[in-house]
């Protein structure tokens, strides 16, 4: 993500995943010999949205499968694998909570990219998206031949939506972009290798995208919330006014 | 009756805040929740930054001047919990400065004790230090400019005075009851002013009130505006605020300015939060506010600024109290921490109100905590568990402004307005004769 921010202003779908299939398949090993396939297979097994409010978390189960004859050529000490959750404008990730080594001390690395501000509503922000580095070695030096899982639970939190007729904003978070990464040996110096999924073999998880509903501000209020405000606001300032002229112990003495 | 010396009150306090502090260190190890506030770990990234030569504007969120994070620079080579030890010991000031203000105006032994307890054994006070959030600093210096002012020591005060506007610009609004308060029949050049003492007998007070109170003190600035405690008050304050800036700026530049002044200055939020005008803010974020909607909003604001400053100045702290109030009660935006700016002055009237604890003053505790716990009620269901509940949290604002209102016309109404100064023996025979 830091190499796609420094060629990108702001994260777009489209963007982000021609920089994936292009910039990134550029930097796949070089010099490796063509039948060399490692059989990566990532996939999204399960991902659900967790609590309730405008804090929760998405639950992402995700399965690694390597074809066996693979494994042993393969560094698994060396080998880490990358989970990109990219955010739409209305959710965040704060990069506070993700320090927090309480809850992530399993992760090698998490960062958050793009639009960081907390406090900015969802129209008045910019798309962000989450990067975790997941060590692999154990899990590939043990893998069983339905593969092994990972599974991830990262903090969201809703922005302040645009309004909404219903009183509710709807919004989808759809599966993470994954990818494995390892540091092999080539022909002349050890290079970092990536390995994803191919894409006509990509398995279908079994929920895609999932939706938060978020509670959203109502133009219908718009008008009498106004007057009633400022109304309550001008009360106020009349009863102190008048306490402090005429209640308290500064009366004028007419002596 | 309490019998415990103030020395004792002290370390208690002290004990028990470094305990905190201890505890607080390990939840935030062990526990899901933190004990520690956002932003003390905002400060500490900040003063890291500085301490490696960089801008702590680097920091996003670091909206403090860079004073802040020098002053947390220990935090990265003598421990984490540097600053919450620092602003702890800033609490613990507070209650001192307390007491040496009470004592100074002859206010009983008891009554003092009691007043430090307020602040000192306040659940919302002692946490905020110990959770790492910088006002008691600010509180510390506000009570110790009084300390000057009662002393008559207007060059340190008006130095004081120019660091916390630079620090917090919220004491601003202090500026023109302190200059109102630089009387000249109080203030005279090379003598010490003449405190009026507490009594407990609110007939004598008022007395007292009417003797000096002839006048509305419009009147009184416009007669005798320009004097020298005055000019050297504004002068030295002045500079101060505009070396500290101008020294910033420049260090750090527009950044500078821009988070640490004009964004406190302009500061909106459409995020709910305790004023009345967050749903407003919220529901016309979209579209840029007229400049009648702005005025509209900014008025309530100013007219009962100047007139609490008019009506009470010269009970500067009566008046530091009701001025803070009201200011934190119709500012656009307010969170839990502004509280503490009238905390550490309302132990500093309390003996001066004629208000029992029974049943009265409990009426008035039960009715600002009853109004706030109301409002995060619903804050609750909307921020924690989903439902749209916008408006009820909007009139939620509106009774938490509504029990404000009422408890501070309440406290007007029960305050033994007193100077705090009285007038010199010669200016009172000149002036009978």
């Amino acid at each position: 993500m830091k190499s796609y921010f420094e060629n990108y202003e702001s994260l777009h779908d489209s963007s982000f995943e021609d920089f994936m299939a292009h910039q990134l398949s550029s930097s796949l090993c070089q010099g490796i010999p063509d039948n060399w396939n490692v059989g990566v297979r990532l996939s999204v097994r399960e991902l659900s949205l967790v609590g309730e409010g405008s804090h929760r978390h998405l639950s992402s189960s995700i399965r690694l499968q390597i074809a066996a004859a693979s494994i042993p050529k393969l560094p698994a000490h060396l080998c880490e694998v990358i989970v990109i959750q990219r955010l739409p404008l209305g959710v965040f990730a704060d990069p506070f909570e993700l320090q927090n080594p309480h809850k992530h001390k399993a992760f090698r690395d998490i960062a958050v990219f793009g639009d960081t501000n907390l406090e900015l509503p969802s129209f008045q922000s910019n798309r962000s998206a989450v990067e975790f580095h997941i060590d692999a070695g154990f899990n590939i030096l043990f893998m069983q031949n339905n593969g092994t899982e990972f599974n991830l639970l990262l903090p969201l939190d809703a922005r302040y939506q645009p309004l909404d007729e219903s009183g509710y904003s709807v919004v989808e978070i759809g599966e993470p972009d994954m990818l494995m990464r390892c540091s092999v040996e080539g022909k002349q110096h050890k290079q970092s290798c990536l390995f994803m999924s191919p894409p006509n073999e990509k398995a279908k998880s079994t929920s895609a995208t999932v939706a938060w509903k978020i509670p959203a501000g109502m133009k219908a209020h718009a008008g009498f919330l106004s007057v009633i405000t400022f109304v309550t606001a001008l009360l106020s300032t009349l009863s102190i006014v008048y306490a402090s002229m005429f209640l308290s112990g500064t009366k004028v003495s007419k002596t | 009756m309490i019998s415990l010396k103030p020395r004792s009150i002290l370390l208690i306090s002290a004990i028990f805040r470094v305990g905190l502090i201890l505890v607080g260190e390990w939840q935030d190890t062990h526990m899901e929740v933190r004990y520690t506030d956002v932003d003390y770990l905002v400060f500490s990234d900040a003063a890291s930054l500085m301490a490696s030569g960089q801008s702590p504007y680097k920091r996003t969120t670091y909206r403090y001047s860079p004073l802040l994070a020098f002053l947390l620079i220990p935090n990265s080579f003598i421990s984490r919990c540097w600053g919450k030890f620092l602003f702890s010991a800033s609490d613990l000031f507070v209650g001192l400065f307390i007491r040496i203000i009470l004592k100074q105006r002859k206010v009983p032994d008891d009554l003092c004790t009691y007043s430090m307890l307020i602040w000192l054994f306040n659940p919302f006070t002692f946490t905020i230090g110990t959770r790492g959030n910088c006002e008691p600093i600010v509180c510390a210096i506000i009570l110790w400019i009084i300390i000057c002012l009662i002393n008559g020591n207007v060059v340190q005060a008006a130095f004081w005075y120019g660091l916390i506007v630079h620090f917090r610009i919220y004491p601003i609004i202090y500026v023109l009851p302190i200059v109102i308060f630089l009387d000249p029949r109080f203030f005279r050049y090379g003598t010490k002013p003449l405190l009026s003492d507490w009594t407990s007998d609110p007939g004598k007070a008022r007395q007292i009130n009417s003797e000096l109170i002839d006048k509305c003190a419009v009147c009184d600035v416009w007669k005798s505006t320009f004097t020298r405690s005055r000019i050297l008050f504004g002068l030295i304050s002045g500079t101060v605020f505009l070396l500290c800036t101008g020294f910033f700026f420049h260090l750090y530049g527009w950044e500078f300015l821009h988070e640490a002044l004009l964004y406190h200055l302009t500061r909106t939020d459409a995020r709910h939060n305790f004023s009345i005008y967050f749903y407003h803010i919220y529901l016309n974020y979209e579209r840029e506010l007229s400049v009648l909607e702005k005025l509209v909003s900014f008025l309530p604001q100013f007219i009962v600024q100047l007139v609490l400053i008019l009506c009470f100045a010269k009970d500067l702290v009566f008046c530091f109290f009701v001025q803070t109030v009201a200011f934190v009660a119709f500012n656009k935006v307010i969170t839990a921490q502004y509280f503490v700016w009238f905390f550490c002055v309302l132990p500093l009237i309390l003996p001066w109100s004629n208000m029992k604890l029974k049943w009265k003053g409990l009426c008035c505790i039960l009715l600002w905590m009853g109004a706030q716990t109301h409002w995060l009620l619903w804050g609750y269901l909307l921020e924690f568990k989903g439902k749209n509940v916008f408006l009820q949290l909007w009139m939620a604002s509106l009774l938490f402004l509504a029990a404000n209102t009422f408890i501070l016309i309440v406290l007007i109404r029960h305050h033994n307005y007193g100077p705090v100064f009285r007038q010199h023996t010669d200016l009172k025979t000149t002036k009978t004769t």
